[in-house]
């Protein structure tokens, strides 16, 4: 064996510098959250130490990412293949700004999640695996969001798809149930779909190296069926995202699990949808982009006003959110309708204000129904009466929902509409400045029934005392959306980074094939 | 400087926040002080300003935006920069008086000066992005401001009106900017300034124009959308004061004004500006007259006024620009003031309402002189302001600028609708000050604190100076601002009030006298008649705004939820699966799908029978689901089997081992979990239940399925009728040994070539584990399938029969050989296992294999001696197990850091053993012990679960029984 191995040039597969320490940064988060998953469980009957152990953990995870990002930021693409083996054979994991930018404010979100579920999750919740299921959840988007290469991103998708299913059956209500089930099913036949595609994908490219479809696509475009395949992805990712008209899952699920569980689900899960097509639509895909920009263009219109017009039908506030989100899916979907660097910058950055803002939101209405009793508009009243605090941060929340300055929702449609008149595509520009409008007229029909309007029933019109742990993410949030509306500088320049590189994607090349690439 | 000035309200407003609720007094002085600085500022900045050439701070924000923060003071701007912070600090002074304690005093002034800062960074923007986040910062403050007495339902209905109408038109004016921007190529305000040619010649101009109209018109009241100003009137009267007379409103005069030189002057300018202004003079003194709610007339008396700019700006010539910029001054000082007064009576006899005030005039002599003079100038009296603006207004009506019918109407329109200021201005003071004395007020009238006056004071009195000697006063200001607006345009003008006897002043004249006559004629009605103009009073506004709303939200939404929203599963995976078959099959035939002659190759016919039982136990599996799930599972077990057989015959005995070891495993768990479920009663082959229907729904159904499974063998086909493209497969088999350490490519592509899948995979099957846990453990099952299974009824049964054995002896004796020889198999197994682990690198085998193998062995343990059997004699503990699992793999990938090698980096290594010989240690072993563990525990974990449903149905029985007892009693 070891004269045999002596024969082969180990260069032409195997990474044989060692790998520079900044650059485990890649995979630390991954690495991190699921190890940090499997000491929870082994401390599941500890229900006072997994809080701490987690909301611990998450700030490590914040930290690193905030160091992967700084560290992208200033190098460009990092790749790491795992087992030293050159890509495209071994699986890499290639962070970029998208990728980079994405993980953090996941992991500023799941951080905010954890706190406040210190006095939202009961102990039962805990024993039955919040907190591991929330790690591992971490580990499958940071991973859907670090990685180079498309199967592991399904694997990642997977690991996701389970641990949300795991975090929407816990505490077992009927309607939980109920709910988890349209959820795991229809998301399973989109993961399906998401293999599906992927088993085509490398019947035709032979690899599964995004860095090396993406430079052989455009030789391969003519004899193969890559629209085909980029509708599929479409469909798959489109899904996931909740796009019109395959998002029946979402309102249909996530008005069912504790309150924090949907913060969490807002933030994250659609967001990892829209981050897999701006992957796949702008990176791998480009050409074929242009041929199904008509579509794309119908679908986010259609999600736009549909998820507004749903959220002006509801009376349970947790329903108006989830419609919130569908509509501010459209949105992005719009920039990726329009293409090009700015338009992808406006996909990005609303992308990225949508988790903080979402989140953010539900989180608002947990604690709305903790001091009011409930999340029905037609029995909600008297909070900016009992709760001024609350009531202006959620009326900050509702005002950046909706895109008005100067809060963080303002700069996305800016620079969305601008795109968007720039490229001609009136409608989309149209639409989304009138979905701006319906979101207006949603959040201020909430804000009056259930903040401004008095109490109906004395009962509830006590001030009750919210815990310092469940109002700080809250205002953490909200006072990150107001910092990214006052001074939105840095996160435009880094957005403008992240859609140039995925534009021109040079530098992404570059970092998984350093010398331009064997074959 | 003009950084401080918009800056200081903000920092102001961020202060009174921190102001504890009771200290309204700090608030105020803090208020009042911030508002006196802008007025200095803006006071010390005329001297720069009067040269004429414009004040400009710079800074680059967002660059790549074309936004830049860029503030700019002209004459123009002076002058509104102006008036917010003097008519601020007025109101200031006046609401310190008119708050009350119990309201949370220090939250109104914080939004008092952030509305203020708004204002002036409205009026300041030097860049037209920026002008619109301002813009639209004062809607937001503005909603904050009327809805301040939010326990109000009105107010809170008038401040969601304001917000959404002036919001929708804010973001209408928002892209009619953005456009301008993207017509001009940049979004600075001297560069859009200067380009008015471009803009009025770009095919895209009357889009531009209708946007911005639309911000414009909204914002400052115009009809059709002036509805929102009156109801708006639900606002603390400071806030009307300061809003609804002299900043909210005028920043579409402002608009109007600041875009005059580039979009005025042509014939779609003059007519949507003229129409809606006209209209707008016309109906709201028509109106006004009708309102028994003082701030309700003086609302409508705005718009009114605000109508009258706007005609004077459609006119598009220089000289009505300069009366527009004049009577927006005038109107602000009068209209300001006279809201106060209203405010004051309202404090003082706690009513607005006309019918029950009179007579005030003995209680409060000053008030009443102030407001008389103030409403004297309202309706264009000599001798004050409002009368000078208004004469220019007619002298303009006068001229002909376009040769229609509009233009012709004009001075018309304009003599009946200052008729009618004068009729609402004589019934704002008769009614209120004059008659006999009041009765039954909820308060006695007296004349309010003098600080309280002081601000109207210091308004009648400017309304008087500027109306006597108006060159002197208003005058240079004046003029400053005209010719920033016009430039070299400005025409010239005379302020004199004495211009000879004209026709302006016979319209004057005309006006005045039948307004008296008007005002005497209506009297009587208006003394007891119900709010709101005849006729006009059913097609409010307001109404169609809220069917609109309704229809919307109720009507719209409702039924658009009801057809795209399903809230069943079955139709939402139909539209699903429709989705995805539309989606391929459009693009593929848009792509011109040419798929491959179809050649037939030496087909093995054993191999095609093995499919062909394989396909025909998976459409028999489907068929059987609903009906029969015994005979479902067993038919997928089949169709697991020919899966499994598949891989034996293309050599793929690893894979072939793993999938049938996976196939036991979850056909037992799922064979444990099918106990538990409910039985179905329906049955299958009623005819009754078989309606036409149900079988069109069926073969509607067969039919989506059919096509979707024929369109995933075409693509199929197609891809794998192509070329075969050098794939990273053949790859694997050239290095699994030679670097990978191993002779068994699917082991070492599973725990190092893409060992980080496997991570993902494990941790997922964790997860699954932990999620089948959770819910079992709150797991109730139905009633019906709680009682004993029938084979231990008859077992149990048999016992009773028998004297000779006690009950359960049968049950414990059944398949007992069996039972004794699983029992022995556990060490077998556990062999077994241990075998496949180490062997796998090399060989079919490894850790995945092993660890399905190894529960197989305990799953024989729980089914040969049962669960209590078991657990009394093993430590179980799978969620530790599997937690190792998933560290020791995690850190096995990590520990390749210790030699700098990337994540999951493998070592090979042989190691001699004793007994065991030689084995392969590359430290993908360790990995693989990993996954072995997770899956070990995994396994054991559900069934476990599956297990302890056993353990606890006989409580439930019990609990059931209880119940049932309870039920009979």
């Amino acid at each position: 064996m070891a004269a045999s191995s002596s024969s082969i040039d180990l260069s032409a597969a195997l990474v044989l510098e060692p790998v520079a320490a900044l650059d485990w940064l890649v995979i630390l988060p991954v690495a991190w959250c699921i190890g940090i998953g499997a000491i929870l469980m082994m401390v599941r009957h500890q229900g006072r130490l997994q809080p701490l152990i987690a909301v611990a953990a998450l700030c490590v995870l914040v930290g690193l990412d905030s160091a992967l990002l700084w560290h992208v930021a200033g190098e460009g693409p990092v790749t790491m293949v795992m087992g030293r083996w050159l890509p495209p054979f071994g699986i890499a994991f290639t962070v970029d700004l998208t990728g980079a930018l994405f993980a953090l404010v996941a992991a500023i979100v799941a951080l905010a999640g954890a706190v406040a579920a210190i006095t939202d999750i009961d102990a039962s919740g805990r024993r039955y695996g919040f907190y591991p299921c929330l790690m591992l959840l971490m580990a499958g988007v940071s991973g859907a969001f670090l990685t180079g290469d498309i199967f592991n991103l399904y694997v990642w998708f997977e690991v996701l798809l389970i641990s949300s299913f795991g975090l929407l059956v816990l505490g077992g209500e009927r309607q939980q149930i109920d709910g988890a089930v349209k959820y795991g099913f229809l998301n399973l036949v989109a993961t399906t779909l998401f293999l599906i595609a992927t088993g085509y994908l490398y019947g035709i490219f032979g690899t599964l190296n995004m860095a090396d479809i993406a430079r052989k696509a455009p030789l391969l475009k003519e004899t193969a069926p890559l629209v085909t395949l980029t509708a599929l992805y479409l469909f798959a990712f489109g899904m996931k995202a909740a796009a019109f008209p395959v998002n029946f899952w979402l309102p249909a699920s996530y008005h069912t699990p504790r309150i924090v569980v949907s913060a969490l689900f807002a933030g994250l899960l659609t967001k990892v949808g829209v981050y897999a097509l701006i992957r796949v639509l702008i990176l791998l895909f480009p050409v074929e982009r242009l041929a199904l920009s008509p579509v794309l263009s119908v679908v986010a219109v259609l999600t736009m006003i549909t998820g507004a017009l749903g959220a002006l039908a509801q009376s349970d506030t947790r329903r108006v959110l989830g419609y919130l989100v569908i509509s501010g899916i459209g949105a992005m979907l719009a920039g990726l309708a329009v293409g090009g660097p700015d338009a992808i910058a406006g996909t990005i950055f609303y992308a990225l204000h949508s988790m903080l803002v979402m989140t953010a939101l539900y989180l608002a209405a947990g604690l709305a129904a903790r001091t009011a009793g409930g999340f029905s508009l037609q029995t909600l009243g008297g909070i900016h009466h009992n709760h001024v605090l609350l009531s202006g941060v959620s009326l900050v929340l509702f005002f950046a929902v909706s895109g008005l300055p100067p809060f963080s929702g303002f700069w996305p449609k800016v620079i969305l509409v601008k795109a968007a008149l720039a490229g001609e595509h009136w409608w989309l520009a149209a639409t989304v400045l009138l979905t701006g409008l319906l979101t207006l007229i949603v959040t201020g029909r909430v804000y009056l029934l259930a903040y401004w309007r008095p109490a109906g029933n004395a009962a509830t019109d006590v001030p009750v005392a919210l815990p310092a742990t469940a109002f700080m993410p809250l205002l953490v949030l909200t006072a990150l959306s107001i910092v990214i509306g006052l001074y939105p500088e840095p996160l435009l320049d880094l957005v403008r980074g992240a859609a140039l590189t995925l534009d021109a994607p040079a530098a992404y090349l570059d970092s998984v094939f350093p010398q331009g690439g064997a074959p | 400087m003009l950084l401080i000035l918009v800056l200081a309200p903000f920092a102001g407003s961020l202060a009174a926040i921190c102001i504890p609720t009771q200290k309204g007094t700090a608030a105020a002085w803090l208020a009042g002080s911030i508002a006196l600085l802008c007025l200095v500022i803006s006071a010390g900045l005329y001297t720069v300003i009067s040269s004429g050439t414009p004040l400009r701070y710079d800074a680059a924000w967002l660059p790549e935006l074309g936004l830049n923060l860029t503030l700019r003071m002209d004459g123009f701007a002076w002058m509104f920069a102006s008036l917010v912070a003097a008519i601020g600090l007025l109101v200031v002074i006046y609401a310190r008086y008119y708050m009350s304690a119990s309201d949370p005093v220090p939250r109104f002034f914080a939004l008092f000066l952030a509305f203020m800062g708004a204002m002036l960074g409205v009026v300041l923007s030097g860049n037209l992005i920026l002008l619109a986040i301002f813009w639209e910062l004062t809607s937001i403050i503005s909603f904050l401001l009327i809805g301040y007495w939010h326990h109000n339902a009105n107010a809170r209905d008038g401040a969601r009106m304001a917000l959404t109408v002036t919001g929708t038109g804010g973001l209408c004016m928002f892209v009619g900017l953005m456009l301008i921007g993207h017509i001009v190529g940049s979004y600075d305000l001297d560069v859009v300034l200067s380009s008015g040619n471009v803009i009025r010649d770009h095919p895209l101009y009357t889009t531009v124009l209708i946007l911005i109209l639309l911000g414009v018109l909204t914002k400052s009241a115009q009809f059709p959308f002036h509805f929102w100003l009156p109801h708006a009137m639900a606002a603390p009267t400071p806030v009307s004061a300061y809003l609804h007379s002299a900043t909210l409103v005028k920043a579409g005069v402002f608009l109007l004004t600041r875009l005059w030189p580039v979009m005025a002057g042509t014939d779609e300018w003059f007519w949507i500006v003229g129409l809606a202004g006209l209209t707008t003079l016309l109906l709201g003194a028509y109106f006004a007259i009708f309102q028994q709610d003082l701030k309700g007339l003086l609302a409508y008396s705005t718009i009114s006024h605000l109508g009258l700019i706007t005609v004077l700006l459609s006119l598009g010539s220089p000289l009505a620009a300069v009366a527009a910029i004049f009577h927006t001054m005038n109107h602000a000082t009068f209209k300001a003031s006279l809201f106060m007064a209203a405010g004051i009576i309202d404090h003082e006899t706690g009513t607005r309402d006309m019918r029950r005030l009179s007579g005030l005039f003995r209680y409060m002599p000053i008030t009443a002189t102030l407001a008389m003079v103030a409403s004297a100038s309202m309706a264009g009296v000599p001798l004050l302001n409002g009368f000078l603006s208004k004469e220019m207004f007619f002298a303009e009506a006068i001229e002909t600028h376009k040769y229609n019918i509009l233009d012709t109407l004009t001075p018309y329109v304009a003599t009946i609708a200052s008729m009618f200021a004068v009729t609402y201005s004589i019934r704002f003071i008769h009614s209120v000050f004059f008659g006999p004395p009041p009765q039954d007020l909820p308060k006695v009238p007296h004349e309010p604190p003098h600080w309280m006056l002081a601000p109207i004071y210091f308004l009648v009195f400017s309304c008087l100076v500027v109306g006597v000697i108006p060159a002197l006063t208003i005058g240079p200001f004046l003029h400053t601002a005209v010719q920033s607006v016009l430039g070299i345009a400005t025409p010239v003008y005379s302020l004199a009030v004495w211009h000879g006897w004209n026709l302006p002043l016979f319209m004057s004249l005309i006006a005045l006298v039948c307004g008296v006559g008007l005002f005497l004629v209506m009297k009587p009605y208006l003394t007891t008649s119900i709010e709101g103009p005849p006729f006009f009073r059913r097609l409010e506004g307001q109404r169609i705004f809220e069917r609109v709303l309704v229809t919307l939200s109720w009507k719209w939404a409702r039924s658009i939820e009801m057809r795209a929203g399903t809230r069943r599963l079955q139709p939402q995976m139909r539209i699903l699966v429709a989705v995805a078959l539309v989606a391929a099959a459009v693009t593929l035939l848009l792509q011109g799908f040419k798929p491959a002659a179809i050649a037939f190759r030496s087909i093995d016919p054993a191999f095609a029978l093995i499919w062909l039982i394989g396909m025909i136990c998976a459409i028999g599996a489907a068929y059987q689901a609903k009906f029969h799930r015994l005979a479902a599972l067993v038919l997928l077990g089949g169709a697991g089997l020919v899966t499994c057989l598949t891989f034996v015959w293309l050599s793929a005995p690893d894979l072939a081992a793993t999938q049938l070891l996976v196939e036991i495993v979850t056909t037992v768990l799922i064979l444990l979990g099918l106990r538990w479920l409910p039985k179905r009663i329906e049955n299958p082959d009623d005819p009754e239940l078989m309606t036409i229907s149900t079988r069109l729904r069926r073969l509607r159904d067969l039919a989506t399925a059919v096509f979707a499974g024929i369109g995933m063998m075409l693509i199929s086909y197609t891809v794998m009728t192509r070329e075969l493209p050098e794939t990273i497969s053949s790859y694997f088999l050239e290095r699994a040994y030679s670097e990978g350490g191993g002779t068994n490519v699917v082991n070492v592509i599973l725990v190092d070539f893409r060992g980080f899948d496997t991570l993902g995979e494990i941790a997922v099957l964790c997860i699954v584990a932990l999620t089948v846990f959770a819910l079992l453990l709150r797991f109730r099952p139905a009633t019906e399938s709680l009682e004993t299974p029938e084979q231990q009824r008859v077992q149990n049964a048999f016992d009773d029969d028998h004297p000779d054995r006690k009950k359960g002896d049968s049950i414990a004796e059944y398949l007992l050989v069996p039972s004794v020889i699983m029992r022995w198999m556990f060490p077998v197994i556990g062999m077994l296992a241990a075998f496949l682990f180490f062997r796998g690198h090399d060989l079919p085998g490894g850790g995945f294999a092993a660890g399905i193998a190894m529960s197989i062995a305990f799953i024989l343990q729980y089914m040969a001696g049962g669960t209590r059997w078991v657990e009394e004699r093993l430590r179980i503990h799978p969620l530790r197990w599997m937690a190792i699992g998933l560290l020791v793999a995690t850190a096995t990938g990590l520990g390749s850091w210790l030699f700098g090698y990337p994540f999951l980096t493998s070592h090979a290594q042989y190691a001699s053993l004793p007994v065991l010989g030689k084995i392969p240690l590359a430290t993908a072993i360790l990995f693989d012990l990993g996954v072995f563990a997770l899956v070990l525990g995994a396994t054991v974990l559900i069934l476990i679960a599956l297990a302890h449903q056993s353990v606890r149905a006989p409580r439930a029985q019990m609990r059931a029984a209880k119940m049932a007892a309870k039920e009979n009693a």
